[in-house]
């Protein structure tokens, strides 16, 4: 039996969709936290419900990055994977995502029905020149398993994790029954607990290595939660009255916290015919004067876009969250993209103005909301909060958010919520196109509003002059936090051969990669924006202070086509920025593939 | 929000001078001149508070109509004016809410709309302006265009039937349904009266002229094509022509004969149908509020502690 000890590993366990990948995940996350662990947890989740199993398609599961240190992002490689079967195993593969040194745990029950197909994968293992470790579950969980229609393989497969990964068996059965105890019969669940048990004994027979990651103490509360629920919270406590959506992956989860949660603190949630009618009652809402939001994903995204020119044409605030997924069209509904950018940018037609705010993760997640609602309201134009796939899944232990409890107005804003934006609060008064903008119930405020230009009077007017100055004013709106936000996040020197850019979600890799690019004398440095759009006025500034100027980004770019970020500090700098890694994959970004690219941009 | 104090006058009657901004841009002779009239009647006769009084729409000709109010309101995009209302009373139930819509803006472009509009069931006064054809982008043909009648996108003559206004919405279950004309100045503002009084989402169907694009669409000087439904619980018909046409008696509960009036060649005029104990989703979405256990603010993070 080998004792390895890492500071950080990571593991993958692979099932068919429907038979409790991610259940398992959950538990272990929960043990994992309880002995004082820092995880990061990344679900794969195929996009339809249950496809065929032992189909390609089918492959569900959960990846786990475990470290003694707090982790920011899913990480490199994989060092072991569990597989339900072959097939599985197969399909994940081609994602090329393990160590080479990386163990293969393969179930060899479905081997006798399938010869052939196993016989090609374990082939395919051994040029890959990864060390598979078989083995059969035994006859009487076997048994169990059938009896329970196929449902306990999952803690079969969590006993034996548990055991490779040093846990404590107690704990870790204390974590099944506080996730399974009200849902099932007594009888069930003991069935379940000697599987576990039994996948637990098997390992220690058959399997002669364990890992263990060190534990820590961790100060102060501590909460465990992923990027749309911490959203979701965010939003509650920003002080929103109105939820107002439609479902779609992967933003419906945001709709489903709200559904339970958001009447308890005088919240309604409404679930709209379609996308467009649920942006619009959230612009009716918030016209009415109570403050609304709408989240969606690309598709439902593209179908908002004429209310959201409407809200910057009629001056009404209006908070959109877009869980970014892989376009375009349907594209890849579980799989994480960063590609909306220009559409949120650009979408509506017309110059309308408006706030792009992104979320790197589940702090952002939660703080965002807060600062969305502050500058939808004063500048009362659309503010779109961009978070994508995988920030929205990915669950991570925080120390627990300090509130803000903004009920009243948003000037009670907290000034750590700029700060975290890397922005100021807005300086002076901000100039509408019209100068009353009551809400109705006041009285003798009335007025009308519309998609039309209009004068200062909020007339319909036609005229060139006064077209011209409600752009300007609109425009200016977005100036006076243009000149409020300060140097954004950066990582490492501050002048160097090489600056990565990125915004939303690759924070944690850019951090990670630049910290080990400084431990492998890779001259780089790197930089995150949290507010998206506008720009800071210093970046054209910043950038001369680096040789080349490279963007990391979740969405497609090649030599002729620079990638949307690309294209836009490009277009805003007038600087040579080139897209580094500009990987559609629909996989995160890794920060070694990061490193090593910085290295032959480098050659 | 912002909530600007405006200087408060003191409390004077409403007149239908007060409700007036601008001259409205609508042709000589439009149908619309006559709805909005209509509606202003009811608001003065009503004195409702024009603070308290939004008026929604859509695009299109009857789109311009809340600019014409001075109450609050909302000339919004094309065929969206019902989630902008919902939303409306989903934040404020108090106030007074008026959707004005065109037959494109309503059954064409904001279809989908109209359903969930009537299926929710919310607070509001839905007036459908029916011209029978789109006007504002120089007549094409609309969901409700008469079945050859020439059009600029359907020269040869509009190639379908139209869509029949009343048969859809009693079919989608609509729990108040009436249908009035522009130029029957008493039974339209009585028919807002109903619309107003009634529990939920009133369907009012307005025949509306059009005199440039299509002068025949409704023979307002002959009277006899159309009828009046008349019953206790219904619209009074119109004391003008009533004598000049035939009044039938329909009770407005009876659904089966609803529908049968609203598929007849023949128009009808007045209320064809009401429910008002069809649940409402705004209410029941207050009501949720209401009854939810009250959770502490400051506690919101616990059930997430490890």
């Amino acid at each position: 039996m080998s004792l390895e000890k890492r500071p950080v590993t990571r593991f993958e366990l692979l099932m068919d969709a429907g038979y409790g990948a991610q259940k398992a995940g959950d538990i272990l996350l929960g043990a994992f936290v309880g002995m004082g662990q820092y995880v990061y947890v990344e679900p794969m989740i195929p996009a339809e419900i249950s496809p065929p199993a032992r189909s390609r398609a089918a492959l569900s599961g959960v990846i786990i990055r475990l470290a003694d240190f707090d982790v920011t992002n899913i990480g490199n490689d994989t060092d072991l994977i569990l597989a339900a079967h072959e097939v599985v195993l197969d399909r994940r593969l081609d994602d090329r995502e393990f160590n080479a040194n990386a163990k293969i745990l393969l179930d060899m029950g479905d081997q006798e029905d399938n010869p052939e197909s196993y016989e090609m994968v374990l082939k395919r293992c051994t040029k890959l020149s990864l060390s598979v470790i078989p083995f059969n579950v035994d006859a009487e969980s076997r048994t169990l398993i059938k009896e329970l229609g196929g449902k306990g393989q999952n803690l079969y497969y969590l006993g034996m994790l548990s055991f490779i990964y040093n846990m404590d068996e107690e704990i870790v059965k204390k974590e099944i029954l506080k996730t399974f105890g009200k849902k099932l019969k007594e009888d069930i669940m003991a069935k379940n607990i000697t599987l576990y048990h039994n996948g637990y004994q098997l390992a220690k027979e058959k399997v002669f290595f364990r890992v263990e990651v060190q534990c820590h103490e961790r100060p102060g509360q501590q909460i465990l939660i992923d990027g749309n629920t911490s959203m979701s919270l965010g939003l509650i406590d920003a002080g929103f009255k109105l939820f107002s959506g439609y479902p779609i992956t992967p933003a419906s989860s945001i709709m489903h916290t709200l559904a339970k949660n958001f009447p308890s603190y005088g919240g309604l949630v409404h679930q709209a015919e379609d996308e467009i009618a649920a942006i619009g009652a959230a612009v009716g809402s918030y016209y009415a004067g109570k403050p609304a939001v709408t989240a969606t994903s690309g598709p439902g995204l593209s179908l908002k876009q004429e209310f959201i020119g409407f809200a910057s044409a009629a001056e009404i605030p209006l908070v959109v969250i877009d869980v970014q997924r892989a376009g375009p069209s349907t594209g890849m509904p579980t799989k994480t993209e960063q590609s909306d950018l220009l559409a949120a940018l650009c979408g509506s037609h017309g110059d309308y103005a408006k706030i792009i705010l992104s979320v790197s993760n589940v702090i952002d997640c939660f703080y965002a909301p807060h600062l969305a609602r502050y500058l939808a309201e004063k500048l009362r134009v659309p503010v779109f909060i961009l978070s994508d796939f995988q920030t929205a899944n990915s669950y991570k232990v925080v120390a627990k958010f300090k509130l803000a409890q903004m009920n009243g107005g948003v000037d009670d804003i907290p000034d750590f919520v700029f700060e975290r934006f890397h922005m100021k609060r807005l300086a002076g008064p901000v100039q509408m196109v019209r100068t009353l903008q009551t809400v109705p119930g006041t009285e003798g405020g009335m007025r009308r509003i519309t998609g039309l230009n209009t004068d200062e009077q909020g007339k319909i007017n036609y005229f060139s002059d006064h077209h011209q100055r409600s752009h300007a004013v609109r425009n200016e709106k977005i100036h006076q936090v243009r000149r409020v936000l300060t140097l954004p996040e950066m990582f490492g020197k501050d002048t160097n051969e090489v600056l990565i850019v990125g915004w939303g979600s690759s924070r944690g890799a850019i951090e990670e990669a630049i910290s080990l690019c400084e431990k492998n004398g890779v001259p780089a440095s790197g930089m995150h924006l949290r507010v998206v759009y506008p720009l800071p006025l210093m970046l054209k500034d910043v950038f001369t202070k680096y040789k080349k100027v490279m963007t990391v980004e979740v969405a497609f770019g090649d030599p002729l086509k620079p990638s949307p970020l690309a294209l836009l500090l490009r277009s805003e700098t007038l600087t040579d920025v080139r897209p580094l890694v500009a990987d559609a994959t629909g996989r995160p970004l890794r920060p070694r593939i990061i490193m090593n690219k910085i290295q032959e941009a480098l050659k | 929000m912002t909530t600007d104090t405006i200087s408060k006058p003191a409390p004077t009657p409403i007149t239908i001078k007060e409700l007036n901004t601008e001259n409205p841009r609508w042709c000589a002779g439009c149908g619309d001149f006559g709805i909005i009239m209509g509606l202003k009647r009811f608001i003065v006769e009503r004195q409702l508070s024009p603070s308290q009084t939004v008026n929604v729409s859509g695009i299109g000709c009857s789109g311009r109509a809340p600019n014409y109010f001075n109450t609050y309101g909302v000339h919004s995009i094309h065929g969206r004016a019902i989630p902008i209302a919902l939303g409306i009373a989903l934040a404020q139930p108090g106030l007074n809410l008026f959707v004005h819509s065109g037959d494109g803006d309503a059954l064409s472009i904001g279809g989908n709309h109209l359903i969930h509009g009537i299926n929710k069931n919310f607070k509001c006064v839905f007036l459908m302006y029916d011209n029978e054809v789109y006007a504002l982008t120089k007549n094409q043909t609309s969901p409700t265009t008469r079945h050859e009648h020439p059009t600029n996108t359907q020269p040869q003559g509009t190639f379908l039937n139209p869509l029949n206004p009343i048969t859809l919405v009693l079919g989608l279950g609509a729990s108040f349904v009436a249908s009035t004309a522009d130029w029957i100045p008493d039974h339209l503002t009585n028919t807002m009266k109903a619309a107003f009084d009634h529990p939920g989402f009133a369907f009012v169907h307005i025949s509306q002229r059009c005199p440039h694009f299509d002068p025949n669409n409704f023979d307002h000087k002959n009277s006899s094509w159309f009828s009046f439904l008349k019953h206790p619980n219904g619209i009074e018909p119109d004391r003008r022509l009533a004598a000049k046409t035939e009044t039938v008696e329909h009770d407005p509960s009876n659904l089966t004969q609803a529908f049968s009036y609203g598929a007849a060649d023949r128009r009808y005029f007045g209320l064809f149908f009401q429910n008002k104990d069809k649940p409402r989703y705004d209410n029941i979405l207050h009501n949720l509020v209401e009854k939810a256990p009250k959770k502490d603010p400051s506690k919101i993070l616990d059930s997430y502690l490890i």
